[in-house]
C-alpha cells in the first residue's frame, strides 16, 4: 500500500534524501566489510553479535524506507506565472487567522514541521487552502470554526 | 547496575512534575509528565499498529520522547508570551500563539539544544548500546526522520487534545479552542484524523 503513496518533496528535502541514502550505503558497505563478530562467545551469545545485528536492521530498515521515497517521489515544482496566485504545495502563505498574522509553508507530509512553519498539505489546514488565492476566507470546520484568510502568496525559486 | 538505579530514580521524578500547560490554566492537581507519556504509548500502541508502523519501536519513542523534561523542564509555547502579570495570562492563552518564521526557528532550535543538553546528561551513565538507541529514537521524533517518528509526534499532540478534551468536559470554561486550531494544522495521519473525528463526535456532539 506504502509502495503507490506519492512523496511530495521541495529540492532541499530530495537533496537529503538522497544523500542519507548515499551515506547509509556507504555505512552498510563498510559495516559488513570488516569481520562479522562471531554469534557464540563461550556459552553465551555474543553482546557485540547482537549490537552488530540491531544496528545493521536498523540501516537496512532505514535504506528501505528512503529506497520507498526514492521511487515514488515528486518534486514541488516552481509554478508557471500564471499559477503563482494560487495556493500549492512549496507555497509560503500569510495568513490572518483569529486576529492574528501567521505564516505557513505548505509541505508534503515527509518535511512537515509545524514548529517551524512547515504544514503538510495532507493536514485539514494544509488542505483547506490549496487552490486558493489571496482575499480569500477558508473555512476550517473542527468542531470550532476558523477562518484563515489569505494575505499574501508567494513561491521561492529555491 | 548503579547505573540503571540511578537513571531509573531521575526518570522516577516525571511521576511526580506536573505538566505545565496545565498549570499555567490553573487545572487543580493536573496530569504528570509520565502519566501523559503512560496514554502516549498505548494509544501509540493501539492506532499505530493498525498503520502496519514498528510498534516496538513507537513504544520506546513514546516511552523515551519526554524523558529530556527531567532536567529541561517542560517548555510550551506559551513561555515567552507570558507576563508577570498573571491576570493577561487567560488572555493569552485563549489564542493559538502566532509567531513569524524567525521566532519559530529561533524557539525550535532553542527547545531543541536544551532538551538535547539534558537527554545526553540523562543517559550518559547507560550502556553504550542503550544509549545511542535512546539518542536516535529522540531525534527521530524531534526531527520526524522516519515515518515511526513522524506518527508518534503526531500521537503526542492528540494525546495532550484527549487531555484537553477531558478538563474541559469538567469545566467548560477551560478554553478548548487553541487545541482544536494547532491539532488541525499539524496532524496528517489518517488514523490519528480520524481518532480526531471520534473524540468531535464524543466531547462535542454528545446529546
Amino acid at each position: 500500500m506504502t509502495g503507490e503513496k506519492k512523496f511530495y518533496l521541495t529540492k532541499q528535502g530530495l537533496e537529503k534524501i538522497r544523500k542519507e541514502y548515499q551515506n547509509l550505503r556507504g555505512l552498510k558497505l563498510a559495516k559488513t566489510n570488516v569481520e562479522i563478530p562471531k554469534i557464540w562467545h563461550s556459552e553465551d551469545i555474543d553482546p557485540e553479535y547482537l549490537s552488530f545485528q540491531e544496528d545493521l536492521g536498523f540501516l537496512e530498515s532505514r535504506m528501505a524506507e528512503l529506497e520507498n521515497i526514492l521511487k515514488n517521489v515528486e518534486l514541488i515544482k516552481f509554478p508557471s506565472k500564471e499559477k503563482q496566485g494560487i495556493v500549492n504545495l512549496g507555497a509560503r502563505v500569510i495568513v490572518k487567522v483569529d486576529g492574528q498574522t501567521d505564516e505557513f509553508e505548505i509541505v508534503g507530509s515527509l518535511e512537515a514541521n509545524p514548529s517551524l512553519g512547515k504544514i503538510s498539505n495532507e493536514s485539514p489546514v494544509g488542505g483547506a487552502l490549496l487552490g486558493h488565492r489571496v482575499g480569500d476566507e477558508i473555512l476550517v470546520s473542527s468542531p470550532l470554526k476558523t477562518i484563515y484568510k489569505i494575505k499574501k502568496i508567494r513561491y521561492l525559486t529555491s | 547496575m548503579k547505573n540503571t538505579l540511578n537513571f531509573l530514580l531521575e526518570i522516577g521524578k516525571l511521576k511526580r512534575k506536573k505538566r505545565r500547560g496545565w498549570e499555567l490554566r490553573g487545572i487543580k492537581d493536573p496530569e504528570t509528565i509520565a502519566s501523559h507519556t503512560f496514554r502516549m504509548a498505548i494509544m501509540s500502541w493501539l492506532l499505530g499498529g493498525r498503520r502496519g508502523l514498528n510498534v516496538n519501536k513507537i513504544l520506546k519513542m513514546s516511552l523515551i520522547h519526554d524523558l529530556c523534561e527531567v532536567y529541561a523542564g517542560d517548555i510550551t509555547p506559551y513561555d515567552k508570551l507570558l507576563s508577570k502579570d498573571k491576570k493577561q495570562w487567560k488572555q493569552v492563552l485563549k489564542k493559538w500563539p502566532r509567531l513569524s518564521k524567525k521566532e519559530k526557528e529561533k524557539n525550535f532550535l532553542e527547545k531543541y539544544k536544551r532538551e538535547n543538553i539534558a537527554l545526553e546528561k540523562l543517559i550518559s551513565s547507560l550502556p553504550f548500546q542503550l544509549k545511542k538507541e535512546i539518542r536516535n529514537l529522540w531525534v527521530d521524533y524531534e526531527e520526524g526522520l522516519t515515518k515511526e517518528g513522524r506518527f508518534v509526534r503526531q500521537v503526542d499532540r492528540v494525546e495532550n487534545l484527549l487531555q484537553a478534551l477531558e478538563y474541559f468536559e469538567e469545566n467548560k470554561q477551560f478554553a478548548i479552542k487553541p487545541w482544536w486550531v494547532q491539532i488541525e494544522e499539524l496532524v496528517d495521519d489518517p488514523i490519528l484524523l480520524e481518532f480526531m473525528e471520534a473524540l468531535d463526535k464524543n466531547f462535542h456532539q454528545k446529546k
